[in-house]
């Protein structure tokens, strides 16, 4: 049986987010907090939160303030049953790195002051014990006893612990806003792209990755955000930097070969690092003809990777429903999997990595009847010819 | 068979979907506007279907009609029916959809073309 899906070329039109991309260059603006507030104000979010305000007459209480203080690290105390043990190599190599160590990007001291003048660590244990370490080992010059040594606390006066250990959580996640996937990726490229600093290994190579993408008009964008209806956008931050440089080049420029016109796809990452790693492996190349002939595949059958992952997702259901009489998890290895087992049912003559064959043993039967019957249509007028 | 239908509502607001049972489908809108309404429907892969729907909700992320927080399958009223068509039939031809209009108007009350 030849192989007779072939890809059908899509005109290729500018794409947007080459001048738009936000990852290109910094706005290089600041706004005031006056722009800020105005956000707020034009928010319905903001608004309906502002009316509960007033219908349950709750008012913002200034007595309850944080304070701020200079105080000696001797009168700080550290519940055990509110902070977590101390890490210490995370004193060690994170904190206390001479590499990286600033001491301008210390924070002060959160804790809580009792009644009776105690102060209690509910935050941040680990930058005053590496503080007092760095003192107790003679490296501060001019301070010698660290328990003397004046420090900034802020703290709220009270004497409920549980407001502590309810606060402790706020601190380090629930309640806070974290950095997204994105923002944090967005930091590293901005470090290296508009301050110029490669000191950081990480930054350096994740700019590097993100420079791949973009030259394949592959573009990491927030999670909701509006530009995620422009082509080449991708959300999934995690997965892409899983990718090697090399993976990220074939993902990104097979994806801007064959489906410029789409959005990435999550899949399209685990495919091609499964690719790379799978036919690496076995010392086979990808070659021109056969990333050819899959994006034939994806557009024949699915019209796109999009569809390709509901089908599959679908596929793997029934597979294992079938198998183990239950609803397995989903496994991102069934992405390559099921693909390199399609492409052998159409008929596929390019040597694939057998690894990828033995796993999910005729997952391909659970694809839908349609997709199953075009293999068969394709052979019956391969034969009429 | 899987269908894609562009509809229109008594207002004027073109609207989509995809469907397995045209029938059933165009009953349940019959029902709900108090009157036979017509569908345009392509028909093929399902898998193509599914595509060329979720790429016009992308498209027309901006279009999409709301209700509260609701996204429906309506586009706003600002977007002309035929706006819509066109745009359909140059997806299927110019990304290689694998469907074919089976008829421009047609409701329950008729028989579906093959």
């Amino acid at each position: 049986m030849a192989y007779t899906l072939t890809y059908e070329s899509v005109v290729k039109t500018p794409n947007p987010m080459v001048k738009i991309n936000p990852l290109k260059r910094g706005s290089g603006k600041t706004v005031s907090l006056q722009d800020r507030v105005d956000t707020l104000n034009k928010s319905a979010a903001w608004k309906k939160t502002t009316k509960l305000w007033a219908a349950m007459n709750k008012e913002f209480d200034l007595t309850r303030l944080p304070k701020v203080s200079m105080e000696p690290l001797g009168v700080l105390d550290i519940d055990e049953d509110i902070q977590r043990a101390l890490d210490e190599k995370h004193c060690a190599n994170t904190i206390a790195n001479p590499l990286v160590f600033d001491p301008a990007l210390l924070q002060p001291v959160v804790c809580i002051k009792t009644s009776d003048g105690r102060y209690i660590s509910i935050d941040t244990q680990h930058t005053v014990s590496t503080i007092a370490g760095l003192i107790d080992a003679g490296l501060m010059p001019g301070v010698t006893d660290w328990k003397t040594f004046e420090y900034p606390f802020t703290y709220i006066e009270t004497d409920n612990l549980a407001y502590a250990r309810r606060a402790f959580g706020i601190l380090n996640g629930k309640g806070k806003k974290k950095q997204s996937a994105y923002q944090q990726l967005r930091n590293s490229v901005f470090i290296v792209r508009i301050d110029k600093d490669t000191t950081d290994e990480d930054d350096v190579n994740l700019e590097k990755k993100v420079s791949i993408a973009e030259k394949n008009n592959c573009f990491p964008v927030e999670t909701d955000s509006d530009l995620g209806k422009y082509p080449g956008t991708f959300t999934n931050i995690a997965t892409f930097k899983t990718l090697s440089n090399n993976e990220v080049e074939v993902a990104c420029g097979w994806h801007n070969k064959y489906f410029h016109y789409e959005n990435v796809h999550v899949s399209l990452f685990f495919i091609f690092r499964d690719l790379c790693r799978q036919f690496s492996s076995a010392k086979i190349k990808l070659t021109p003809t056969f990333q050819e002939e899959l994006a034939a595949l994806v557009q024949s059958c699915f019209g796109n990777l999009s569809q390709f992952q509901e089908s599959v997702t679908e596929a793997h259901r029934r597979w294992t429903t079938k198998r183990y009489g239950y609803q397995a998890a989903w496994d991102d290895d069934a992405y390559a999997c099921a693909l390199i087992q399609l492409y052998q049912h159409f008929g596929g003559k390019e040597t694939v990595a057998p690894t990828l064959l033995d796993h999910f043993d005729g997952l391909i039967e659970f694809f839908d009847q349609d997709i199953l019957a075009m293999a068969d249509n394709q052979n019956m007028l391969a034969m009429a010819d | 068979m899987y269908y894609l239908y562009l509809i229109q509502s008594p207002f004027g607001r073109p609207g989509f979907g995809i469907m397995e049972t045209p029938k059933e489908r165009n009953k349940q809108y019959c029902s709900h506007m108090g009157g036979i309404v017509n569908m345009r429907i392509y028909g093929g892969l399902r898998s193509h279907a599914k595509a060329l729907e979720r790429t016009i909700k992308t498209q027309y992320v901006d279009n999409i009609w709301t209700i509260d927080d609701w996204e429906t399958e309506w586009l706003n009223d600002t977007v002309p029916m035929r706006q819509l068509e066109e745009y359909v039939e140059s997806l299927i031809k110019e990304r290689h959809f694998r469907l074919k209009l089976i008829v421009p108007e047609w409701n329950f009350t008729q028989d579906l073309p093959d």
